[in-house]
């Protein structure tokens, strides 16, 4: 730790131990100094305390040290950052009813022995005004915002909740966008996130656990569950597995995900990440575990099964034609996406009978002056194709714009003139990188783009039994995979029956009435148990308008908690 | 290998069709016709019953020791040594048909596919494919055959659909043949394509209710039995028995003679052939999985990673063994008949043995009762 810190030689004064031994010790950065009284308590005396805080934090300017008296009697200093914490709380709040006798207390003679509970009780306009008498928890209260008073003659600080940061409004979250649906996003605060996720789960099963990762940026993080569908195991798992993690800066919930997957040489994504709470939520309720960082709009859901990444909130929002549809048209562009351009290099290359011959004709015509095999052109291209994609996500928007007609031109129109690429490969590319943008997760789209790289190499040599063979190493890795116990390919194999009803097509909510138990839930029933009347709606068809009456109070009677789903 | 137990029946029965649906389909209706002309059908009918009665006792023995391979259990129904003898023999069979099952497959596809490149690197692609695969533990083999089964069904089911418009009924006349013989000897063929449902003694006691081990096997037989005898049906009466007498692969030429409707793709066999590696890479996959988790089982080893990689160089030089397509088919139908008597005849030996023991310690047991 002392190589992290800054090494400037800071000379603290040891005062308790030199009070003993007359011994000063030096250079030592404050963090370790903090860690050397975790066991600490604060001294009675005022000026031991000050001078304690001054050494951790006298090269700190943001620091502010006031000296004050209480109710104009007892001497006290107050301990805090001024840039973390809301001076409006601090001067109104804080200092007002200290310095100024309120007026129930006006008659009453006060002691020091009292003056706590006094204060605490009777004084602090605070709800999270407490009391605590170690010194390293009041140092690290003070590095989160709060103030800390200490009084002479009290062995105890009292450190009152005054932190006040900037943070971004709730918006819909860039990276995954609805039509129909909550526009609601994680914010970098994880306070904000949990009330997130509270506001939609009022249930007192829904359990949050929180610990400190991260030796600098000791960031909070939250282990979040629905006590009674999550699997213990799961949880205790994740919990194990986060508490093993030892390092300096967590950043991101990226960085948690590193540490805590199963397989972290394998190209697929063993952890869902998520910005929309709806999402998190519905994943709650499914039995997975989610995971929030502070600092991070991320929230983090094991365990996870390939089928995910290309389910949408939408799909279950919508009606379930539309969502079925919806779904089947995603999972073709992730099958065009990865093996588009191998088919056509082997088409091309070793098998042009099986293409109809006018298309035959037509491509060898396109092919005609292309001096590169079609390996190479598709290879070639593809490379452009990503150099152009990595190009624009940075760029500013106003620059975007051109880039991508520059790109469009170099890509379609000049190529081909130029004779460098055939109009069908053109065609080819297009097809392969819109199919990868339409998988929402952005991580198993990236996934299959670089698995792609490898099934065009196979195909230029193997043509389709290469393409074969690719994609039976690919689905037996994933075959393979486990996440948290979990197996990724789940529901489809190892066979699920519930599970499988979500996988393929999105089926109507009232076809599932279980949660998937590949989750190993310990409750599975999703629905009630009475049975949903909506359906009976439906089969009374012409018969509920003849008989007027007999439909609408029957929808009535259904208390709406019975309608609800989830 | 911490949860093991955890195959389910439809998984076990996946895992059997999909070991036994493999290379053998591309020639089976040569084999069937050659034995029994238009009594091809009854002979591949014969076959099914031969290789459902060697299924069977070996899922009967895997019943009554529902935590043991025919490995262990051989060394405790005829004694260590004379077990141990008997699993070498296991083993090797087993290591031999991997290697046939990789060449046959590579025959045919630089025969039909991939012209120029040489046989090699297909065989070696294949193995290579099953010897990574082939690392994973019993369970993660279970889910792969569970996930390719729909592949593997769905392109046989297809051409055989598509290709019924050409077929003649009258080809599949008389329906018995005429020599009996050599009917006898066809359904030891056929029966022979089914050997690699022995992988059925490895799946026991991995299964979570080994007692339903049974009914995996007859449904499983029942699948991948009728997927045969329909194939054998169809290519017989689309092209009638002289005409298959001179094709290699008279599956491959079926699915060669069918389009899809609308012309969207000039040749189905292709296609078909490329679908159809998936089959054989499980069947593949299956009997190198059963020959090094043997070995494992033989030296009492911990783990069978390892022997993953170092029995692939042996089962190349087997694959290669054959000097051409001829000597290989002979090879195949020389091991296919001697196999027989491995994964038949040496289970009942075993299951009547075993039966004789228990009778007779139950009859001591209630002796000294």
């Amino acid at each position: 730790m002392d190589k992290v810190k800054k090494g400037g030689g800071i000379v603290v004064l040891f005062f308790k131990e030199k009070k003993k031994n007359g011994q000063i010790i030096s250079k030592k950065t404050p963090s370790s100094v903090v860690e050397e009284h975790s066991k600490n308590k604060i001294s009675s005396s005022l000026d031991e305390t000050v001078h304690f805080m001054k050494g951790i934090f006298g090269d700190s300017n943001d620091f502010v040290i006031k000296h004050f008296e209480v109710f104009g009697q007892f001497h006290a200093a107050m301990f805090y950052f001024s840039d973390l914490t809301d001076q409006t709380v601090i001067n109104n709040d804080i200092l007002k009813p200290l310095m100024y006798i309120p007026n129930h207390l006006l008659q009453r003679k006060i002691v020091l022995n009292d003056l706590k509970d006094v204060l605490i009780n009777e004084t602090l306009y605070h709800s999270q005004a407490k009391l605590d008498d170690c010194l390293d928890r009041l140092v690290d209260f003070v590095l989160r915002g709060e103030t800390v008073i200490a009084i002479e003659g009290i062995a105890e600080g009292i450190h009152i909740g005054t932190r006040k940061l900037e943070k971004r409004a709730v918006n819909q979250p860039e990276t995954e966008q609805v039509i129909m649906g909550p526009r609601e996003g994680f914010i970098e605060n994880i306070a904000t996130n949990l009330a997130l996720l509270r506001y939609r789960l009022p249930t007192p099963d829904f359990c949050v656990k929180k610990m400190e990762i991260g030796r600098l940026t000791k960031s909070k993080v939250a282990i979040c569950y629905i006590k009674g569908i999550a699997d213990n195991k799961v949880i205790n798992e994740v919990e194990k597995r986060l508490s093993e993690i030892d390092i300096d800066v967590i950043m991101d919930a990226g960085y948690l995900e590193q540490f805590i997957e199963d397989n972290p040489f394998s190209p697929f994504p063993q952890v869902h990440s998520t910005e929309r709470p709806d999402k998190a939520v519905a994943n709650l309720a499914e039995g997975r575990v989610a995971i929030l960082v502070d600092g991070s709009p991320f929230a983090l859901m094991v365990p996870v099964v390939f089928s995910q990444f290309y389910q949408t909130v939408e799909d279950y929002s919508t009606r379930f034609l539309m969502g079925s549809f919806v779904r089947l048209s995603r999972m073709l562009a992730l099958v065009f996406s990865l093996i588009f351009p191998s088919l056509y290099v082997s088409f091309i290359s070793f098998n042009p009978e099986l293409l109809p011959t006018e298309f035959a004709v037509a491509v060898a015509g396109g092919r005609a002056g292309i001096p590169f095999p079609a390996v190479v052109e598709v290879l070639a291209m593809e490379i452009a194709m990503e150099v152009l994609r990595e190009a624009t996500v940075r760029l500013p928007k106003q620059v975007g714009g051109a880039l991508s007609i520059v790109g469009v031109l170099v890509i379609g129109e000049a190529a081909v003139n130029a004779g460098l690429a055939s109009p069908i490969t053109v065609v080819v590319i297009a097809l392969t990188t819109i199919g990868s943008f339409a998988t929402p997760a952005y991580v198993a789209a990236f996934a299959l783009r670089m698995l792609r790289f490898s099934i065009i190499v196979l195909a230029g040599i193997f043509g389709l039994y290469g393409v074969v063979i690719g994609v039976i190493f690919i689905f037996n890795h994933m075959l393979s995979l486990k996440s948290f116990g979990v197996p990724y390919m789940a529901p489809v194999s190892p066979e699920n029956y519930q599970g499988m009803k979500d996988v393929v097509i999105r089926s109507p909510l009232w076809w599932m009435p279980k949660r998937p138990t590949f989750l190993h839930q310990e409750n599975v029933a999703r629905l009630r148990e009475k049975r949903n009347k909506a359906l009976e709606h439906n089969k009374i068809g012409n018969d509920q308008r003849e008989e007027g009456t007999s439909g609408g109070p029957k929808r009535n009677h259904n208390s709406s908690s019975d309608d609800n789903l989830n | 290998m911490e949860d093991l137990r955890e195959i389910t029946t439809l998984q076990a029965t996946t895992i059997l069709i999909s070991t036994i649906i493999g290379v053998g389909v591309l020639p089976l209706p040569l084999f069937a016709v050659r034995a029994g002309e238009t009594g091809a059908p009854l002979v591949t009918l014969f076959g099914i019953g031969i290789a459902a009665i060697g299924l069977f006792i070996i899922t009967k023995l895997g019943i009554r020791h529902p935590s043991k391979t025919i490995i262990t259990y051989s060394e405790e129904i005829l004694g260590k040594w004379l077990g141990k003898v008997c699993s070498i023999f296991v083993i090797i069979f087993f290591t031999i048909l991997t290697a046939l099952a990789a060449r046959e497959f590579g025959t045919v596809v630089t025969t039909s596919v991939l012209i120029e490149t040489p046989l090699d690197v297909t065989v070696i692609v294949m193995l290579v494919l099953a010897a990574i695969s082939a690392r994973n533990n019993i369970n993660v083999f279970a889910y792969i055959h569970n996930f390719y089964v729909p592949i593997i069904l769905a392109p046989v089911l297809i051409v055989v659909a598509v290709s019924l418009k050409n077929a003649n009924i009258l080809y599949l006349r008389p329906l018995i043949g005429s020599d009996f013989k050599e009917m006898f000897f066809g359904a030891l063929t056929v029966a022979a394509l089914f050997q690699g449902s022995f992988i059925m003694t490895l799946i026991i006691p991995a299964m979570k209710q080994p007692k339903k081990a049974m009914k995996a096997s007859i449904w499983a037989i029942l699948i991948s039995g009728g997927l045969y005898l329909l194939l054998v049906i169809a290519t017989v009466a689309v092209f009638g028995t002289e005409e298959i007498k001179q094709l290699f692969w008279p599956t491959l030429e079926l699915a060669r003679t069918t389009s899809l409707p609308g012309n969207i793709l000039q040749r189905l066999d292709i296609v078909f052939l490329s679908v159809w590696v998936t089959a054989v890479f499980t069947t593949i996959f299956a009997s190198y999985y059963l020959t090094i988790y043997s070995i494992k089982q033989f030296f009492r080893l911990q783990d069978h990673k390892m022997l993953s990689y170092f029995i692939l160089p042996f089962v190349y030089i087997l694959a290669m063994l054959p000097e051409d397509i001829f000597q290989m088919y002979e090879i195949i139908r020389y091991v296919g008949r001697i196999g027989l008597s491995i994964t038949i005849l040496y289970p009942l030996f075993l299951l009547i043995l075993d039966v004789l023991k228990s009778k007779r310690r139950k009859h001591s047991e209630s002796k000294q009762v």
